[in-house]
């Protein structure tokens, strides 16, 4: 559980699960939707997938990711975009459940 | 998964909800009266429906999903909720409303919610097609 609140404390993050509930998105497709660089998106990615709030599926040479989210996991994915989650933060004053620095 | 854990799992909870009946059954009337007892069955078969619709949109097969695109994915979802709520409805129904209609209230709102979701789910095929 730790694993999806740290998932869904980062706003790109929900953001990425709110592009996929209108359907399943290409990795590249999504990542055109953000300012941030494509290894950051792959590491989101990778924790939303270590979440398991989303799939991917491989299809030749691109991959599609499926939003894989339980009821609770969508409650708390609408309370965490209206609330906000409390994020810890570290010395350099970027919250704990950023990948790493986000630059283009 | 492993089947064998998913089986252990299940009937796990089908002991439990047995012997929740069990201890209830013999709880009253000398600790609760016969009105509670069945009150809190009622709260428990929600608590059971709303644990398992939980992961409706959850379990979707590999194979469906990467099939079925958006619009199963949409479906799923407005099952899983509908469910959910049909549950809570129902457990709230048990325990809250007057002993007369607590039972046909109840039934009532879980029936509508498994209505309209096997009507989203039983909808995709023919309003949407496969991607």
């Amino acid at each position: 559980m730790s694993a999806v609140f740290k998932a869904l404390s980062d706003p790109t993050r929900r953001q990425v699960l709110q592009h996929l509930q209108n359907g399943p998105l290409g990795a590249g497709e999504l990542a055109q939707l953000f300012d941030v660089s494509k290894p950051t998106m792959s590491a989101h990615f990778a924790v939303l997938v270590a979440a398991g709030l989303i799939e991917p599926v491989k299809q030749g040479r691109t991959i599609t990711y499926h939003l894989k989210l339980s009821v609770l996991e969508d409650a708390l994915l609408m309370f965490a975009e209206a609330f906000g989650l409390q994020v810890t933060r570290t010395k350099a004053g970027k919250p704990s459940g950023s990948p790493h620095k986000e630059s283009r | 998964m492993n089947p064998l854990f998913r089986l252990g799992r299940a009937l796990l909870g089908a002991a439990l909800i047995i012997g929740i009946a069990v201890v209830l059954q013999w709880l009253q009337p000398v600790y609760i009266s016969k009105e509670l007892s069945i009150r809190l069955m009622g709260a428990v078969f929600g608590l059971v429906v709303v644990v398992n619709s939980n992961a409706i949109p959850k379990t979707l097969g590999r194979r469906w999903r990467v099939q079925s695109g958006a619009a199963a994915q949409a479906a799923r979802r407005v099952a899983g909720w509908s469910m959910v709520l049909g549950g809570m409805g129902y457990m709230l129904a048990s325990l809250f409303a007057p002993p007369a209609l607590a039972f046909p209230v109840s039934a009532a709102i879980l029936l509508t919610a498994l209505f309209a979701a096997t009507l989203r789910v039983t909808r995709i095929g023919t309003s949407c097609p496969r991607q």
